[in-house]
C-alpha cells in the first residue's frame, strides 16, 4: 500500500530522533573510553581529543581485565556448549514424537521463563554453601558451577528455540532415510543436522549474549577466581570516585562483540527473545 | 443429493487371528514407544535439579530460620512469611515493584508498538534504523545502567550539558526521591521498548495483506483499520508482549542495583535488590527464601492468567 | 514379495478411536495396490506402519512371509515416496539418489554406474549435477523415484507422491509410476485421496474409511459393485446421487418409496430385502446411469434442468425432479439447456440399494474375490466405466 508522503517525512523523523536517542549515550560513552584521564569529566564534554588506549591498558592489565574477559568467555562458551548438548536432543523430541504429556512439559519449559532469577540464585548460594561444608564438593566460584546455574535460563531457551527449526523441516525427510537404510539416528546426523545447521548456529549466538550478559547470578556465585566482565564493570564506581574512563573500556568490552553478534543475528533475534512461544 | 454415510465397519478377518503377541514384539514397542525419553531425559534431569530443586530447597529454607553464620536452624513454620508481610520494607519494594511493572510495562510498549508501526512505512535505510534501534536490548542491563549514571551526572552529565544550553539548571534526578523512581523507569523503558518493537513487527508480517487491502478498498479510515484489524489481529501477539515485559519488570535488579542501588530512602528499591539485601547483606537467608516464594507465587499467578488469556485464541507449543 | 496385514491396530496418544481398527489385509506379490479412503481413514497410518515408521499397538506385518514387524525401518528393505519432497537440500540430485547406497556401504563406483542407470530410467539423467534449488516440483518427484528405486526394493510405499503437483504433471507421474511398476514387476502400495488416481493406477482398491477397510476389490469392483454407502458415495466423480427412502411390499415384488415419487424394484434384490429387518433403506443410482427420455414413463420422474456444466465430450446436468437434485451424465450432443423440462430415467439394473441401518449393500454384502465379478455383470456398457475414471477432477 502506497504511503503518503507526509506520513513516511513523520515517520522518518521520530525514528531517525529515537535513534539519536539511542546512540547518543552509546556513542559518547564509548568515546569517553579513548579520552585521556583529565577530561573524563570535563564539562561541557570535550569532543576533540587525542585518542589514547591507555585506559584499555589499565583495564586489561593493572585491573586484570584480561583475566575477567577470560572468565567471561569461558564461562559463556562452556555453559552454551553444555545448554546446546542437552536442548538439542530434547528439541529434537519435542518436534517429532508426539506422547503423553509432551504439550504440558512443553509448557512447563515456557513458563520457566517466568521464574525471577532471585528465586533460583539464592537457594544456589545456600545449597553450594551446604555442598562445600557437607560433602567438601566447591562449586561456589567456580566455572562448573556457573555454567551448571546458568542451565536455568539457558535450557529452556535452547529447546525452545531449536523445537521451532527442527518442526520447520519436514519429518519426510529423515524417515525417507530411515527407510532407506539408517537408523534415526544415522539419518539425524547425516541428513537434519546439516539442514538445521544454521539454527543450531542462531541459538549458540543468542544464548552466548544471554550468558555474555548475565549479571545476577554470576554476583551471587561467583567470586575472585570466576569474576565476570559485568561484574567488573560495577566495580569502577566507587563511592567518592567514577573512574569514567576505565569503566567505558570494560563497556565497550561487553558491548563490542554483542553488537557484533546482534548484526549477524538479527533476523532470528525475535524467535530467542520470544522464547517461542509466538508461532 | 448425496447424504454423507455412516458405515459401520466391515467383517474384519481374511485370516485366522492371533492376537498373542511375543516377548520380542512387546520390548521393541516398549522402546519404541518411550524413545523420546532418550533425547529428553538428560535435559529434564539438569532442568529439575537447577530449577525445581532448587525451588523446594528455598521453600524448605523458608520454614526454618537459617542463616549463613549459624549451624541450628529451628523449625519456624510460617514465621518468615508472616515476618516478610509484616515488613514495611518489604511492603515498600513490592509497591516500588509493581510501580515499575505498570511503568515500565506500559511505557516500552507504547514506545516499541508506535515505532513498529512508524518503521513500515519507511523505506530507504530501513535496515540500518531497525538495527540502531534495537541496540539498547542487546545490551547487558549493567552497562546500560552505568551508562545512564554517567549520562546523568549532575556536574559533567550529558543530559544536564544538554538541558543547560537552553538554560535549564542542572538536576540531580538520581539522588531526589521524587525524581529518581521516574529516572530508573525511563532508563528501563530505554533498554526494553526494542522486545516489544521487535515482536510487534514480527507479528505484523505474519497478518494476511487481503483483509487490510479490502478494507483500504472499502474506503475504511486507518484508523478504524488499526482499531477493528490491526489490535484485534495482533491480540495474541500483543498478549506475548506484555506477559515478557511484564515478566522481566517484575524481576528488575541490574539497572536499580547500579543507577542508585534502591536508594534514595528506598524509593527505588526493588524485590528482588530487597531480597538480595536481606540474605546477602543482613544475612536473613530464611526470610529471604519465604520473600522469594512468595514473589514466585505472585509471578506465577499473574503469567497464568495471562497465559490463559493468551491460550484462548493461540495454540502454544 | 506378497504383503499381509494381520490384525493391525494402531491408536494415537489422546485419540478417541483407533486410527487403524485392526485391520486384515493381503496384497499379492507384484500388485500395484492403492489404499484409498477420505483424510484421517487410516491410509497413510497403515502405510507408515508397513514403512515401519509407525509401531502398531498388536497385529503383524509380514512380507514374503518373514515378520518383519518389529524390525527397524532400515531393514524392511522396502522403499518409501513422500508426499512433500522429502530431497536432502544441503545434497544436489546425485547425492541424494546415492545416499541410500551409502547406507548398504556399496562401492563408489558400483554406486556410481546404479545412480546413473536409475536416473536414466526416470529421465533425469540431465540433472544430476543440479542443486536441488534447480530443479521442478515434478522433477523433484522423480529423483525421490530414483531414490526410492536405487536400492531395487520388492515392495515400493507411496504415500501420496503426486498430491503436490499440478493437474498435467499428475498425470504425466501417474503413468509413468504405473510403467514402472510393470518394468519393475514390484509390488507397489499407494496411498491416495484421489479416487480418479486410484481408478486408474490400481490392480487393487483397498477403501479406507474410520480406521476400517471398507472394501476390497478392482477398480470395476468398486466402482460398480460398492458394498456399502461410504464407498458408493466416496468412488466416482461427479458421485452417486443418493436419497433415503422405504420399502413397500407389492404383489409379487417391492416397491421403494422415495421422498416425492416412487420405483419399482427389479428382482435382483428380492433376496437382500426379504433379509432386512426394518423398511429404510439408502437408494443410490450414478449420474452415468441416469437416461434423459422423451416422455415419462415407470421408473421415470419429470423435472428441469437447473444448471449445465461441460465436462468435454459430455454435460453434467443438474436437474431438479420431485424437490430433489439429481446429477445427470448425458453427451455433449443430446445436452438439454437451462430451464427446460425433461424426465429422467432411472434404470432398474444400476440402481444400488443400501440398508439405512447398516448401510450395507443389499446386493454385495460379501467381500468380492474375483476380478470382474460385478464389473462383468454390470459393465455392458464399456463406456460408462471410461466416462467415470477419466472425467475431469
Amino acid at each position: 500500500m502506497p504511503v503518503p508522503t507526509s506520513e513516511r517525512l513523520l515517520a522518518y523523523v521520530i525514528l531517525i530522533a529515537m535513534a539519536a536517542l539511542v546512540l547518543a549515550p552509546v556513542l559518547a560513552g564509548s568515546i569517553t573510553a579513548f579520552k585521556p584521564q583529565i577530561i573524563w569529566v570535563s564539562s561541557p564534554p570535550t569532543w576533540i581529543f587525542e585518542p589514547t588506549l591507555e585506559n584499555f591498558e589499565f583495564v586489561f592489565f593493572t585491573r586484570k581485565g584480561w583475566q575477567y574477559l577470560r572468565n567471561s568467555l569461558i564461562i559463556s562458551f562452556g555453559s552454551v556448549a553444555m545448554a546446546l548438548m542437552l536442548g538439542v536432543p530434547a528439541a529434537y523430541a519435542f518436534a517429532r514424537f508426539r506422547f503423553r504429556g509432551s504439550k504440558a512439559l512443553m509448557q512447563w519449559l515456557i513458563s520457566l521463563r517466568m521464574i525471577p532469577p532471585i528465586v533460583v540464585g539464592l537457594p544456589f548460594y545456600a545449597m553450594f554453601l551446604y555442598l562445600e561444608r557437607g560433602l567438601g564438593i566447591g562449586l561456589r566460584d567456580t566455572f562448573p558451577g556457573l555454567i551448571i546455574t546458568y542451565q536455568t535460563f539457558l535450557l529452556p531457551l535452547v529447546i525452545w528455540m531449536m523445537r521451532g527449526y527442527f518442526a520447520e523441516l519436514p519429518a519426510a525427510m529423515e524417515e525417507s532415510a530411515m527407510v532407506e537404510g539408517y537408523t534415526r539416528m544415522g539419518a539425524l546426523l547425516r541428513v537434519v543436522l546439516p539442514v538445521v545447521w544454521p539454527g543450531i548456529v542462531a541459538t549458540a549466538i543468542l544464548n552466548f549474549i544471554f550468558a555474555w550478559n548475565e549479571f545476577f547470578l554470576a554476583l551471587i556465585l561467583a567470586g575472585n577466581r570466576t569474576s565476570t566482565l559485568p561484574m567488573t564493570a560495577g566495580t569502577y564506581i566507587v563511592r567518592t570516585r567514577v573512574e569514567w574512563g576505565n569503566l567505558f573500556a570494560v563497556n565497550l568490552l561487553i558491548m563490542a562483540p554483542v553488537i557484533v553478534l546482534t548484526v549477524i543475528l538479527r533476523r532470528q533475534l525475535v524467535k530467542g527473545l520470544t522464547f517461542g512461544i509466538l508461532e | 443429493m448425496a447424504r454423507p454415510p455412516n458405515t459401520q465397519p466391515m467383517s474384519k478377518s481374511y485370516l485366522p487371528g492371533n492376537t498373542n503377541q511375543p516377548f520380542s514384539t512387546r520390548l521393541y514397542q516398549l522402546t519404541q514407544r518411550h524413545r523420546h525419553w532418550f533425547f529428553i531425559a538428560p535435559a529434564l534431569i539438569v532442568l529439575l535439579t537447577v530449577v525445581i530443586y532448587p525451588i523446594l530447597f528455598s521453600t524448605g529454607v523458608s520454614l526454618f530460620r537459617v542463616t549463613f553464620a549459624s549451624q541450628s536452624r529451628p523449625f519456624v513454620g510460617l514465621q518468615n512469611f508472616e515476618r516478610m508481610l509484616g515488613n514495611d520494607d518489604f511492603i515498600q519494594s513490592a509497591l516500588n515493584t509493581l510501580y515499575y511493572v505498570i511503568f515500565s510495562v506500559s511505557g516500552s510498549f507504547v514506545l516499541g508498538f508506535a515505532i513498529a508501526l512508524l518503521i513500515r512505512r519507511v523505506t530507504a535505510g530501513k535496515e540500518l534504523l531497525r538495527l540502531i534501534l534495537i541496540i539498547p536490548i542487546t545490551m547487558a542491563p549493567i552497562v546500560v545502567g552505568l551508562m545512564w549514571n554517567w549520562m546523568l551526572d549532575p556536574l559533567f552529565g550529558l543530559v544536564n550539558w544538554f538541558l543547560g544550553l537552553f538554560g535549564i539548571p542542572g538536576q540531580t534526578m538520581l539522588a531526589q526521591a521524587s525524581t529518581a523512581r521516574l529516572t530508573v523507569v525511563l532508563v528501563d523503558i530505554w533498554q526494553w521498548y526494542p522486545l516489544v518493537f521487535l515482536i510487534i513487527e514480527a507479528g505484523m508480517a505474519t497478518l494476511p495483506r487481503a483483509p487490510f487491502e479490502s478494507a483500504r478498498l472499502e474506503g475504511v479510515s486507518s484508523w478504524m483499520i488499526f482499531r477493528r484489524l490491526t489490535l484485534p489481529m495482533l491480540r495474541p501477539v500483543i498478549l506475548v508482549a506484555l506477559l515478557l515485559r511484564t515478566v522481566d519488570a517484575f524481576r528488575t535488579f541490574d539497572i536499580v542495583r547500579v543507577m542508585t542501588d534502591g536508594g534514595p530512602a528506598l524509593t527505588t528499591e526493588t524485590l528482588s535488590l530487597y531480597l538480595y539485601r536481606t540474605a546477602f547483606t543482613f544475612n536473613k537467608l530464611s526470610r529471604a527464601a519465604a520473600g522469594s516464594i512468595l514473589m514466585l507465587l505472585v509471578i506465577g499467578l499473574i503469567s497464568a492468567l495471562m497465559f490463559r488469556y493468551l491460550y484462548r485464541d493461540v495454540e502454544v507449543g | 514379495m506378497k504383503v499381509v496385514l494381520k490384525d493391525l491396530l494402531k491408536r494415537f496418544a489422546n485419540a478417541e478411536r483407533a486410527a487403524v481398527n485392526k485391520i486384515n489385509l493381503v496384497i499379492e506379490k507384484g500388485e500395484l495396490a492403492v489404499l484409498l479412503g477420505p483424510s484421517g481413514c487410516g491410509k497413510t497410518t497403515t502405510l507408515r506402519m508397513i514403512a515401519g515408521l509407525e509401531q502398531p499397538d498388536s497385529g503383524r506385518i509380514t512380507i514374503a512371509e518373514r515378520d518383519i514387524t518389529d524390525l527397524a525401518p532400515k531393514d524392511r528393505r522396502l522403499a518409501m515416496v513422500f508426499q512433500n519432497f522429502s530431497m536432502y537440500p544441503t545434497m544436489n540430485v546425485y547425492e541424494n539418489i546415492a545416499f541410500p547406497l551409502h547406507a548398504i556401504k556399496m562401492k563408489r563406483k558400483e554406486i556410481d554406474r546404479t545412480v546413473r542407470e536409475v536416473a536414466r530410467l526416470v529421465n533425469i539423467d540431465h540433472l544430476l549435477e543440479r542443486s536441488l534449488r534447480q530443479v521442478s516440483g515434478g522433477e523433484a518427484q522423480r529423483v525421490a523415484l530414483a531414490r526410492a528405486m536405487v536400492r531395487r526394493p520388492e515392495v515400493f510405499l507411496m504415500d501420496e507422491p503426486l498430491s503436490n503437483l499440478d493437474a498435467k504433471l499428475r498425470v504425466q507421474l501417474r503413468t509413468e509410476i504405473k510403467r514402472l511398476h510393470q518394468d519393475t514387476g514390484a509390488t507397489f502400495i499407494f496411498v491416495t485421496h484421489d479416487q480418479e488416481e486410484a481408478m486408474t493406477l490400481g490392480d487393487k482398491i483397498i477403501v479406507m474409511n474410520n480406521g476400517d477397510i471398507q472394501q476390497v476389490g478392482t477398480p470395476h469392483e468398486v466402482f460398480f459393485g460398492p458394498r456399502n454407502a461410504f464407498v458408493a458415495n466416496f468412488v466416482g466423480t461427479p458421485s452417486m446421487n443418493m436419497l433415503s427412502g422405504r420399502i413397500v411390499a407389492d404383489e409379487g415384488g417391492y416397491r421403494l418409496r422415495l421422498p416425492g415419487f416412487e420405483l419399482s424394484l427389479p428382482a435382483r434384490f428380492a433376496d437382500g430385502l426379504g433379509k432386512m429387518k426394518s423398511d429404510g433403506v439408502i437408494w443410490g443410482i450414478r449420474p452415468e446411469a441416469i437416461k434423459l427420455v422423451s416422455a415419462p414413463g415407470e421408473n421415470t420422474v419429470s423435472g428441469q434442468v437447473e444448471l449445465v456444466e461441460a465436462l468435454g465430450s459430455r454435460d453434467l446436468i443438474f436437474a431438479r425432479a420431485a424437490e430433489q437434485l439429481f446429477g445427470v451424465i448425458v453427451d455433449a450432443q443430446e445436452s438439454v439447456p437451462v430451464g427446460a423440462p425433461c424426465h429422467l430415467h432411472f434404470a432398474g439394473e444400476q440402481m444400488h440399494l443400501f440398508d439405512a441401518a447398516s448401510e450395507r449393500s443389499l446386493l454385495n454384502d460379501k467381500p468380492p474375490q474375483s476380478p470382474h465379478r460385478d464389473g462383468g455383470r454390470l459393465c455392458k456398457d464399456g463406456d460408462i466405466h471410461r466416462i467415470a475414471t477419466n472425467s475431469p477432477p
